[in-house]
């Protein structure tokens, strides 16, 4: 079985259309999702989300964040997890931040590689929130091995080079790695970055556990076609 | 080498950078032991880029001071700032590791100028992010790096200033990082930046240090740098670090030390993570970068070097500010007293001067002219110091 995980910005476009998408997303059985906590320098995304995030931040704050993703916690039944930067943490205070969030499954930080990621994964253990890890199609065999082995949750697996919203594609040398870092591990390798459709779901599900899909999701909110969209990747 | 400088530094970027990141660490260590590369850096430094530059006495300065004032004329490298020291040792960095393309961040368009110029001459393919705002109020520098080459793609995100252009400049990275090498403008960003650039402006504080001594027979009392993301200061200071010399990085005051208003990231930040490092930040409560501001567009920037903030906890450095009326006034006067016109960057190390005339009266004071000032003349005639 495919996994099929939806990132949505927190209260983008606003806090009830968010709301209202979550609850979309439990309808339709999605697997996992992703919660975005704006940043104000979003490196790691695409125009489509960074605009989305800077939009939201125009009007909230992480307090708001977190009463929006407390609601999202109690409509959406599987796992939930938080995606953002170092300094929406660590600039907010690492321990208070993790705390205020211990309800969600996992965290997810887009500029934290695996090498500066204990003093975060430290404090999130306290609270059970697994650090989830990425791996890339440059990751070294070996570097992999260590990831796999202080994963307690899902492997996200940067499939394509670049930023959110970015093509999807896979050459072989990615199809090796993916292959390793699925080989003896507990649990999901999830491919990421540049999934658009059911077509890109189809190919990436071949070789993994399941995908996240972004920025195309962030769009269909946009164009106010989020429940049709939801509806069409399970096919 | 070492990640840390104390707890300032590391490496906090999207993992598909982390590749990159320590292969540039592992060139650059060879880089270093290589003698023929070596040969080849000091050799564009001398012959191509007018190194050593004078520390000239600034009589007509000391003399309005009441200290004995020496000038670093960085102003006078080609191309007009210490830049070029940086952009000439890494685009020889990349050609060693066989990059052909260069992207790069500017602000006040001097480090855009100076990357150009070195892509031109080593023939490498150039791209320059360069947030709206400053494609405006630099826009000399443009043309320059245009004419030299290289394509300048505007960025109108987010703040439109040296933050925007890095962001994207990274995103650009993380697509293209096999071909392309990222030539970071200044002490910033993650590790092995900092110290790759310190390495190539050190060369700063070295002829400094000789040329006093041949001079003055002693060291100075003091150094003055600004500091935007601190590469000329911390090229000057690396020299003085281990003596008994005051060293002074004055930071934009911008128009008040109210939140957004200013640029004085270590004088009133906090620690924070951006562009790779952990270092002091301006930020409000949630983490969220601040806006901010200075009349000069190479100090408007949130962030700091991480070895500005080690130097600053550790009480070695004092860094305070020179605020955007006080820089105007250190840019007049400097052009009137010695007929060098500074950048507004490094008129802020002079305006702290003037400003603190008694502090250092009696003193040898070294500023760190770090560039001139031509590509600012259309702010200042805005700001109407122009005006008779
Ligand atoms: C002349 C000059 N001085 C200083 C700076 C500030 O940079 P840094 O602090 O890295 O020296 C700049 C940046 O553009 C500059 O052009």
């Amino acid at each position: 079985m495919c996994k099929i995980g939806i990132y949505l910005v927190c209260d983008y476009p606003n806090s009830e259309k968010f709301l209202d998408a979550v609850t979309v997303c439990e309808k339709y059985g999605m697997d996992f999702l992703e919660i975005g906590f704006p940043f104000s320098d979003p490196v790691a995304d695409g125009p489509v989300i960074e605009k989305a995030a800077l939009d939201v931040l125009k009007r909230e704050n992480s307090n708001d964040f977190l009463q929006s993703l407390e609601k999202a916690r109690n409509i959406f039944s599987k796992k939930l997890y938080v995606m953002t930067y170092s300094n929406v943490i660590f600039g907010y205070g690492t321990e208070k931040f993790a705390k205020k969030t211990e309800f969600i499954n996992g965290i997810i930080i887009a500029d934290l590689p695996f090498i500066e990621s204990e003093r975060f994964a430290r404090i999130f253990d306290k609270y059970e929130t697994n650090t989830i890890r990425f791996v890339t199609p440059e990751t070294d065999f070996s570097d992999i091995d260590e990831i796999k082995q202080s994963s307690k949750d899902f492997i996200y697996f940067v499939s394509t080079r670049g930023i959110t919203g970015g093509k999807f594609s896979m050459d072989t040398e990615t199809l090796k790695k993916i292959e390793y870092t699925k080989k003896g591990f507990d649990y999901d390798v999830i491919l990421g970055f540049g999934i658009k459709n059911s077509n890109d779901i189809k190919t990436a599900c071949l070789y993994s556990d399941g995908v996240v899909i972004g920025m195309k999701a962030v769009e269909a909110l946009e164009q106010n076609n989020f429940e049709q969209f939801i509806g069409s990747l399970k096919q | 080498m070492k990640r840390y400088f104390g707890s300032y530094g590391g490496q906090f970027v999207p993992e598909t950078l982390i590749k990159a990141l320590s292969e540039l660490e592992e060139a650059f260590i060879e880089f270093k032991k290589d003698k023929k590369a070596k040969r080849e850096f000091m050799n564009y430094l001398r012959e191509y880029a007018g190194r050593p530059t004078p520390l000239y006495f600034a009589k007509n300065l000391s003399g309005f001071s009441g200290s004995s004032v020496y000038l670093k004329r960085e102003d006078l490298l080609h191309t007009g700032a210490h830049k070029l020291n940086n952009t000439l040792g890494q685009i020889l960095l990349a050609k060693f590791m066989g990059k052909k393309r260069i992207i790069a961040e500017t602000g006040a368009g001097q480090h855009g100028v100076a990357t150009a110029t070195a892509a031109a001459l080593l023939n490498m393919e150039c791209v320059v992010y360069m947030g709206k705002k400053d494609m405006e109020r630099q826009a000399p520098n443009v043309d320059r790096m245009r004419l030299l080459g290289a394509e300048v793609v505007s960025v109108d995100k987010g703040s439109m200033t040296l933050k925007s252009a890095i962001n994207e400049t990274l995103r650009d990275w993380v697509k293209n990082v096999q071909t392309t090498h990222y030539l970071l403008g200044s002490a910033v960003g993650p590790h092995p930046f900092p110290s790759i650039v310190k390495y190539f402006q050190s060369v700063i504080g070295k002829e400094t240090k000789m040329q006093i001594k041949r001079k003055e027979n002693r060291l100075p009392d003091s150094v003055i740098a600004c500091v935007g993301g601190g590469s000329n200061a911390i090229g000057i200071f690396s020299a003085f670090v281990d003596s008994g010399v005051e060293l002074i990085g004055v930071e934009a005051g911008g128009e008040s030390l109210e939140l957004g208003k200013h640029s004085a990231t270590l004088t009133m930040g906090r620690p924070g993570i951006l562009h790779g490092a952990l270092s002091y930040l301006l930020q409000d409560e949630y983490g969220q970068v601040a806006d901010v501001h200075s009349v000069s567009a190479g100090l408007d920037y949130p962030g700091v070097g991480p070895e500005h903030s080690y130097l600053k906890d550790k009480g070695r450095v004092k860094y305070d500010v020179c605020f955007d009326n006080e820089a105007l006034d250190g840019f007049k006067l400097l052009s009137s007293l010695e007929g060098i016109i500074p950048a507004l960057e490094s008129s802020h190390a002079v305006g702290y001067l003037l400003k603190h005339k008694k502090m250092f009266s009696g003193k040898i004071v070294v500023i760190n002219l770090s560039g001139r000032g031509d590509k600012d003349l259309g702010i200042v005639r805005s700001k109407g110091v122009l005006d008779v």
